[in-house]
């Protein structure tokens, strides 16, 4: 697919699986995953925080592993599966992290949550929900402006099943 | 972001070929460092070749050698056993950089061609040697406190961002490279170029060049090493200072040394003048401290990152004191 | 609060945020994820330069690109009137002119059918500027200075006199840098017209209050505009402004016809919606040996913007919080060639009680005197300056119990005495002041037939959680059940609310939802009583109570089944009911209210390496009544994380010749992460204040405050090194 005469981007083709749906979409190379997700299916759980890989609002699961969908152009994901925090909850209730991040207080204005949240899940697949500092550690890459990190870590460990850290 | 062609790469010839054959053009992986700058306005390649369904995946070892496929994952490299087990300066130079997501994405390869992170070089408005040969430097006199203090010249004094980079220089890996010419094998010590007279040319790829793999020496049986990282903010930022360290230590005694220096440099910092200090010579913390000292000679500061040569020498000794295990 | 016949249930109590599931699900629409037919994307183009004209500006090639719809520059916008600032003048109106003020004013905006081609387009507008030398030093001979702008300079006593007796002085300089409010949600605005009626979403503190500038701005009846702020992805006080992009975004999607969305990038975040000023502090403090102050001068000096009037007064803690005689508290604005300043959280304090409270460390050094001890020795029983009583001040309770919860018995006095392993340890406190603040506000409560209760006000919740203790009032207020009530909020065409700055809304909100339930159960009883055939047959609103959903007449023996508010409406045959309620600050109450903390840091100091981590934190607060635990912990607790930043890492720097900001990104600008903070532990203290019928004094200020000089005096308790100059870095401590 070339670019046409006036330099203008031809659109390419596109199945991305978002959620266990499969897509189809047509769309400028340059559009990125977040983009994508966003303005063209309607998903607008992930955020835009900094549009360049350094705040993680833009989390979300590609073939089960976190990334930032922000710096991933949406035409190079091609047969991956996405999950975004909409994909999330179980049989039409609230996933065991959603949950703990409510309990525990974990957000406030709420903007970096979706990206938290995906992170967490991932943390815990992970098998990082170890002591406090290596969850803070490998939850770095999300920040928080509203400062919400310490019920952030707590939340993770009451989904990690250890109940005697909830703060309330 | 300019427009552009995409093309997806079925195999490594006809990716390198595409690559020689037409306009700019620029490979894509995991994109950390090519989407990022594309967004910028940096880098604007007029054809984009999607590499990542390229066969350059996964870690093998065997022989005393490691071979990393070059779009094995930061964590896919960090999580393999046998980089834990042999080459822990490895697995810490990966797990201190970055954040998990972007480690999922970033391939070996990408990150030891990662860019500067130097706000003249990514803020068009600015003169920048680098992006814009002859147009100046802006950090010179402007801010410079992430900035480098070795290998400068008088045109640029960018800081080469990597940390995996200063573990293998260290390790003294070795890249392979596939071109339209054929293949060829680069020590890593000699893949990067400082600055010098013209600092937009940064390593020994030729134009439409690909890495296909790194090869690592395994360090012997029962050497110690390790990655210390020195930043402001305790996680998720770029290194101050850091030192990749590996030491072979037998009665007290120093029987060999690797020692490589991060966020202090324009390329990853090898060198060879510490481990000669420490090489023979036994384990003391004034031995660290003399390598450490070693390291750092040469190095020319400017006003705004003048601390880090303090900070430099005191980040050498104290990885060298930490992997020997010397108390305190 | 509470009368005889109403019940604190759910007022005080760990209520989990009703907007919870939203939020984590993704539901939750902050103002760029509303999606609109035909919706069009705006860009912004900024000037290079920071002070000057634009001789030259070429958009033909923009205005070529593809998917281009229009380019806006001074040459071709509209006259736009100058929108007021919410609080102070603000901005000038964007693209009037050629003039350049500041690097990084917005110089063009270019909209497109898609982000992409908008963002390609922008690229391409070229500008030349005929440049004059900027005003970027607050030392320039030439900039224009302004002293006591904010009009709340402070004196008493004879402060030359005081210093000339004083048997101590200490008289130290310190300084703050420029730091950025840099919420998460990147601010934006969607615009759209229909005829002359402009509705907009946009990332504000006060939808109202948007809604006026932007009625100004466009020359409209406020009938015409719209503002939309259900959700706020942050703020920190960036939002109380309505900066010259919402008018832009406004004035596109006029231009093109159909709505325009305009987010801004995170480089833009940093010049463009405001930032906290940097300032230099002069502390000159007097005292007996036995530790009684008899002396505090205090000068600030900050920058503004030469077109703005924006000022805040870094010196109102000094003047109240300590019993101190003879007391100067100035602050001097510099005009200079830079974007607007504007709040920060804890705007004035912050910085200000950063300069006191390091200084009164340094005084209690000097004498040998614990710093708390020294703190008592001046605790101010009245307010120092009107001699008034406080309302409410339990700042003594603050000290003794923050200081048992965090262990300060075990600190030995001499720097570098406290050590764990190879790292120095230090503990460090500081007193913290807010001012209370209450503005006029109104609410409308509503029951219908489905028995909910719908209150609303066109206040924000940017994160405090004012969702959630406002349905916590209105449940309490009218004996319903939590899932029976919903608060509804970011619409300016609701009641109206004052911004959500200042820690002046839970306040004004509270009192003001609590009046309208109130007023809306009596209109339900005046109703039931009219009719024999109702239980309330002959009752007054004191003589019944209300509890799980009914109404019941109250008598010695207890409450009667009564009726529900249903049963009411149905029986007159009515489908809602409503009642309006409004509260305004009280000026009967012979007595000065303020909002009081103490903080307490550990920090641990690699001495070789100058590397500062904060280990622990003890928060004390006084709050006045506290409406939900959980979330106002969670105010405190961010509060605290933003001043860890603000103490260690967060400086804007910005290029000597072009005031360009060098480190306008997430990963240059340096906030705080999560390894960064540890378990902060929370303490309220106190009791409710009498200045507002639920007794609320605010707290999202007071988090901030004081957290710098706690930790930067434990930063000197650990190392021997006092650090004046904020952030403390290694190169300070190396």
């Amino acid at each position: 697919m070339h670019p046409d005469d006036r330099g203008v981007p031809a659109e390419v083709q596109l199945r991305l699986r978002v959620n266990g749906v499969l897509r189809e979409l047509w769309l400028d190379p340059r559009v990125t995953l977040l983009d994508a997700l966003r303005e063209r299916l309607g998903l607008t759980g992930a955020k835009k925080g900094c549009d360049q890989g350094a705040c993680g609002a833009c989390t979300v699961l590609a073939d089960g592993r976190r990334v930032l969908s922000c710096l991933m152009l949406a035409v190079t994901c091609e047969g991956r599966d996405i999950t975004t925090i909409e994909g999330l909850g179980q049989d039409g209730g609230l996933h065991p992290v959603q949950r703990a991040f409510i309990a525990c207080d974990a957000f406030q204005c709420g903007f970096c949550t979706p990206g938290q949240i995906l992170s967490a899940v991932a943390l815990l697949a992970e098998g990082r929900a170890g002591p406090d500092d290596q969850v803070r550690e490998f939850m770095s890459g999300n920040i928080c402006r509203c400062g919400a990190y310490p019920n952030i870590v707590a939340a993770i460990r009451m989904a990690a099943g250890d109940p005697g850290r909830a703060p309330f | 972001m300019h427009p552009f062609e995409y093309i997806r790469a079925t195999d490594v010839r006809q990716a390198v070929a595409t690559a020689a054959a037409g306009p700019a053009a620029a490979f894509l992986a995991g994109g950390t460092t090519q989407v990022d700058l594309m967004k910028d306005g940096v880098l604007a390649p007029q054809v984009l070749i999607d590499i990542t369904r390229l066969p350059l995946r996964g870690v093998t070892a065997g022989g005393g050698v490691l071979r990393v496929g070059a779009l094995t994952t930061m964590e896919e490299l960090a999580a393999d056993p046998v980089v834990a087990q042999r080459l822990p300066v490895v697995r810490e130079s990966l797990l201190l950089a970055a954040s998990p997501q972007l480690r999922n994405m970033a391939t070996v390869a990408g990150n030891l061609l990662q860019r500067t992170r130097c706000r003249y070089y990514r803020d068009l408005s600015c003169a920048c040697n680098k992006r814009a040969p002859g147009s100046g430097c802006g950090a010179l006199d402007g801010h410079h406190r992430m900035h480098a203090i070795l290998g400068t010249s008088e045109h640029c004094i960018a800081t080469h961002a990597s940390d995996l980079a200063v573990a293998l220089v260290a390790l003294d890996a070795v890249v392979h490279v596939h071109g339209a010419g054929g293949e060829r094998a680069v020590p890593l010590t000699g893949f990067y170029r400082t600055p010098g007279e013209d600092p937009s040319v940064e390593n020994a790829l030729e134009p439409g060049e690909l890495i296909t793999s790194v090869e690592v020496p395994l360090l012997p049986e029962g050497a110690r090493s390790g990655y210390l990282k020195v930043r402001d903010r305790a996680s998720y930022e770029f290194a101050l200072a850091s030192a990749a360290v590996a030491l072979v230590i037998t009665d007290g005694v120093t029987r060999d040394a690797r020692v490589a220096l991060g966020g202090l440099a324009t390329v990853p910092w090898r060198s060879r003048a510490a481990e000669e200090v420490l090489r023979g010579a036994p384990v003391t913390p004034e031995a660290c401290a003399a390598a450490a000292e070693a390291a750092l000679s040469g190095a020319s500061p400017r006003s705004g990152n003048a601390f880090k040569v303090k900070l430099g020498k005191r980040t050498v000794a104290r990885a060298l004191s930490l992997v020997a295990g010397l108390p305190g | 609060m509470t009368t005889a016949t109403e019940t604190a249930r759910l007022v005080g109590a760990d209520v989990d945020r009703v907007d919870g599931p939203s939020k984590v699900t993704g539901a939750a629409r902050y103002p760029a994820d509303f999606g609109f037919e035909k919706l069009a994307h705006a860009v912004l183009v900024q000037s290079t330069v920071a002070a000057g004209r634009i001789r030259r500006i070429a958009t033909a090639a923009a205005e070529a690109a593809p998917g281009v719809l229009t380019v806006i520059t001074h040459r071709n916008a509209p006259r736009l009137a100058r929108a007021p600032g919410g609080l102070g003048i603000g901005p000038p109106a964007p693209l009037q002119d050629d003039r350049v003020v500041h690097h990084g004013q917005y110089i063009a905006v270019v909209v497109a059918q898609t982000l992409e081609q908008a963002v390609a387009a922008a690229r391409l507008v070229e500008a030349d500027y005929e440049t004059v030398e900027p005003l970027l030093d607050l030392d320039d001979p030439r900039a224009e200075r302004v002293d006591n702008a904010a009009g709340r300079d402070v004196s008493r006593g004879d402060v030359a006199a005081g210093l000339a007796a004083a048997e101590v002085i200490v008289a130290a300089t310190y300084t703050t840098p420029v730091q950025t409010n840099n919420p998460l949600g990147l601010f934006a605005t969607i615009a759209s017209w229909d005829g002359d009626l402009l509705t907009v979403h946009d990332s504000t503190q006060g939808p109202a209050f948007a809604r006026t500038a932007l009625a100004v701005a466009f020359g409209l009846p406020e009938t015409s505009v719209r503002v939309l702020a259900p959700f706020v992805g942050g703020a920190f006080g960036a939002g109380l402004r309505t900066w010259p992009h919402v008018v832009l975004a406004a004035l596109a999607a006029r231009v093109v016809g159909r709505p325009v969305k305009l987010v801004l990038s995170r480089a833009q975040m940093f010049t463009s919606v405001g930032y906290r000023p940097p300032t230099v502090q002069h502390l000159k403090v007097g005292a007996r040996r036995t530790g009684e102050l008899v002396a505090i001068d205090h000068q600030g000096i900050e920058p503004t913007a030469v077109e703005d009037d924006y000022a805040e007064s870094l010196t109102r803690a000094t003047a109240v919080l300590y019993d101190c005689p003879n007391l100067s508290g100035r602050t001097r604005q510099v005009r200079l060639n830079v974007a607007c300043p504007t709040w920060m959280r804890g705007p004035g304090e912050a910085p200000g009680v950063f300069a006191l409270e390091c200084a009164l460390d340094e005084l209690a050094c000097e004498l040998g005197l614990d710093p708390i001890e020294l703190r008592l020795r001046n605790y101010a029983e009245v307010h120092p300056q009107t001699g008034r009583p406080w309302s409410s001040k339990a700042l003594r309770a603050c000290y003794e119990e923050g200081a048992e919860r965090f262990g300060w018995a075990r600190r030995t006095p001499e720097p570098r005495s406290m050590s764990n392993g190879p790292f120095l340890v230090g503990y460090g406190m500081a007193s913290a002041y807010y001012g209370y603040v209450q503005a006029p506000c109104q609410a409308r409560a509503s029951l219908g037939l489905d028995g909910v209760a719908v209150v609303r006000s066109a206040a924000t919740d940017i994160g405090p959680g004012t969702y959630t203790v406002m349905t916590q009032v209105a449940a309490d207020a009218l004996g319903l059940p939590l899932e029976r009530v919903r608060f509804e909020l970011g619409d300016s065409t609701m009641p109206p609310a004052p911004l959500q700055g200042g820690s002046g809304l839970t306040a004004a909100l509270s009192s003001a939802v609590h009046t309208a339930c109130r007023e809306l159960l009596r209109v339900f009883v005046d109703l039931a009583a009219s009719s024999p055939a109702s239980p309330l047959y002959g009752c007054g609103a004191q003589d019944v109570t209300a509890a799980g959903g009914r109404i019941s007449p109250v008598q010695a023996s207890g409450p009667l089944p009564g009726e529900t508010y249903t049963d009411i409406l149905a029986r007159h045959e009515l489908a809602e009911l409503s009642a309006d309620g409004a509260s305004a600050r009280r000026r009967d109450l012979d007595a000065e209210p303020g909002i009081f903390a103490a903080k307490f840091a550990e920090v641990e100091v690699d001495p070789d390496l100058g590397l500062v981590r904060v280990r622990r934190f003890v928060a004390a607060v006084d709050g006045g009544r506290i409406l939900n635990p959980k979330t106002a912990a969670s105010q405190i607790i961010g509060g605290t994380a933003g001043g860890i930043g603000m103490a260690l890492l967060e400086q804007a720097v910005s290029d000597p010749r072009t005031g360009r900001i060098a480190n306008a990104t997430f990963g240059d600008y340096l906030v705080a992460v999560n390894a960064d903070v540890p378990d902060i532990d929370v303490i309220f203290v106190g009791e409710p204040d009498p200045m507002n019928p639920i007794g609320v004094k605010g707290i999202g200020e007071v988090a901030i405050v004081g957290v710098a000089p706690a930790i930067a005096n434990a930063v000197f308790h650990a190392t021997g090194q006092r650090i004046r100059s904020l952030p403390i870095t290694v190169e300070q401590l190396l």
